[in-house]
């Protein structure tokens, strides 16, 4: 890589660690204003709080619906994924492993995704869901959650999958392995850290997404922490101190299941979407 | 075991897509009958009533699109170039880069609210502790700034992905031609202009063509940051806030309707796909050489 004198070194660590403080100021403050009481909030905005106690947190937390918010972004965050994941992963698995005619075709048709922003269909599945009648429920948003998942999961297991030699299928199914056998004990232990980084990317786009509850979701008790959120702003403008630990409460899975996975998530993210 | 992925495809994204098209040419407020009516919405929208607000917003979107370009690219390579460098803590700098990444717009707008509020917020504290009392101002609450200001902090929140990107290409590139390089008498900088820069093109124009898509469909952080009115006085109205009035309902637009909403959507539809297309085809090509 480029040689550097020691000098300019310390500028370039002086630099990325600038932008490391500018990166976790937001969050950091967030995060500290969440143990402190509202006065203290506008008398030290920048200290570290006099008590580190978690009473403001179990406040916010049977305050409102904020539980209920919880729960539901739990639930249509894990059930989105695990469908996510079932659902490519076969796909990308056939398109791999098999050809047969307008397999490229199919193929091109589901990655088009990739380049279509779901929402601008956002009319015609908003009257989908309707006609359904799942319209106010978190199935109605697990599924859409679950459609717009395929193209970007497609695209990378798909790559991932044609990465890995074709031998394990060939011996296996003179074993007498079944495809259903061949894809479920071979191919999706060896596809681990693929199905990280799809996992982390649709957790990222599921826990956040503000845009399909806000459609779909008129009921209270249905809606999802960035929906349920959007009440606590206009409704504790005096409770800072809760809003502030509503917020970390919020934003405290994210992370974690980020860094968690971030070794595998980082090097297909990069690797596998990208390169 | 293809066929549950082509199915819910299918019904929840390629035929709501064909079907937007078609509703574009009707009247149709949500419920009751529609009334055809050709391609009197497109006229609505590009020469009638509708086309100081839809040419606004999609001014609006450009500008979205080459400020947050410059915004993203050149911060997001320099930073990654340092990381390159290899000094330690590298790492942990990687997952501390990409954290603003995993967190809610709506949270991001919020937070980034409070840092920008003209009386106490951290951004003019700063400013006129510095003795730049001169350049404070209300961020969100001008015309002028209002617009930059969100989407410096859409690139605040999008740069770690930047750098990743980056990062990953620079130190993909081989190192024989820095040592060729040097042998020839190239300095340092002359390595990372001459070396380093034309290797990155491929990305670059890959992550533009990803800016271009995302540009045009924003939404979220506009209405964190300024509601569905996009003000002060419609100064950050995108197209994505403008088809959010139109098609559902938001207070002040000029017009409701579905039809008309699918109209405003087909029409960034227009915008996008061309460079979809584009996009599609350079990965199927880069999977294809592997």
């Amino acid at each position: 890589m480029l040689k550097l004198k020691v000098v300019q070194k310390s500028v370039v660590a002086l630099l990325l660690l600038l932008w490391a403080c500018i990166n976790l100021f937001p969050v950091g403050i967030m995060l500290v204003s969440g143990f402190k009481d509202t006065r203290e909030i506008f008398q030290n905005p920048f200290g570290l709080p006099q008590s580190w106690s978690l009473e403001n947190h179990l406040e916010a937390w049977t305050q409102a619906n904020f539980a209920g918010y919880f729960t539901n972004s739990v639930v249509v965050t894990v059930f989105s994924i695990v469908s996510i994941i079932f659902v490519s992963s076969m796909g990308a698995f056939v398109i791999a492993r098999f050809r047969f005619p307008g397999r490229r075709l199919i193929y091109l048709f589901l990655i088009s995704g990739l380049a279509l922003p779901v929402r601008l269909a956002i009319i015609p599945i908003f009257l989908i869901v309707r006609d359904l009648g799942i319209q106010d429920t978190l199935f109605s948003l697990v599924v859409v959650y679950t459609a717009g998942g395929i193209a970007f999961s497609m695209f990378l297991l798909t790559n991932f999958f044609r990465s890995i030699p074709g031998d394990f299928h060939d011996s296996a199914r003179i074993d007498g392995a079944g495809d259903f056998r061949i894809y479920r004990s071979i191919y999706l232990p060896l596809l681990r850290p693929a199905l990280a980084t799809v996992a982390v990317f649709n957790f990222i786009n599921v826990w956040n997404d503000f845009f399909f509850p806000l459609i779909f979701i008129n009921d209270e008790s249905k809606m999802t922490i960035p929906l349920g959120i959007q009440s606590f702003f206009g409704e504790y403008t005096v409770r800072w101190d809760l809003l502030f630990s509503a917020l970390s409460i919020s934003v405290i899975p994210m992370i974690l299941f980020f860094i968690l996975l971030s070794r595998q998530f980082i090097s297909g993210l990069t690797e596998g979407a990208i390169k | 075991m293809l066929l549950p992925a082509v199915l819910l495809y299918t019904a929840f994204i390629a035929y709501p897509f064909a079907r937007s098209l078609l509703l574009s040419l009707y009247d149709w407020p949500g419920i009751g009958p529609k009334t055809f009516v050709g391609f009197e919405n497109y006229r609505n929208v590009l020469t009638g009533y509708m086309s100081r607000e839809f040419f606004r917003a999609l001014g609006h979107n450009a500008r979205f699109f080459v400020l947050s370009w410059l915004m993203s690219m050149i911060p997001g390579f320099l930073l990654a170039l340092a990381l390159s460098v290899g000094l330690r803590g590298t790492n942990i700098l990687k997952v501390v880069y990409f954290i603003p990444n995993t967190l809610s717009i709506v949270i991001v707008g919020f937070l980034w609210g409070l840092l920008l509020n003209p009386q106490w917020g951290i951004v003019n504290q700063t400013l006129r502790a510095i003795g730049l009392e001169s350049l404070t101002r209300p961020w969100l609450g001008s015309t002028e700034t209002a617009l930059p200001t969100i989407i410096a902090v859409t690139a605040w929140r999008g740069m770690g992905f930047y750098i990743l990107v980056f990062l990953a290409a620079i130190v993909g590139i081989n190192r024989n031609m820095f040592e060729a390089a040097r042998i020839d008498g190239a300095s340092e900088v002359q390595v990372v202009t001459r070396i380093i820069v034309p290797q990155l093109l491929p990305i670059v124009s890959t992550l533009t063509v990803l800016k271009v898509i995302w540009s045009f469909n924003v939404f979220d952080i506009v209405f964190a940051m300024t509601g569905a009115q996009a003000g002060p006085a419609g100064s950050t109205d995108v197209l994505g806030t403008l088809f959010y009035r139109i098609a559902f309902g938001g207070l002040g637009s000029s017009d409701v309707g579905m039809g008309l909403g699918a109209t405003v959507v087909t029409l960034i539809f227009v915008i996008v796909l061309p460079v979809s297309i584009f996009y599609v085809f350079i990965l199927e090509r880069r999977t294809e050489t592997r």
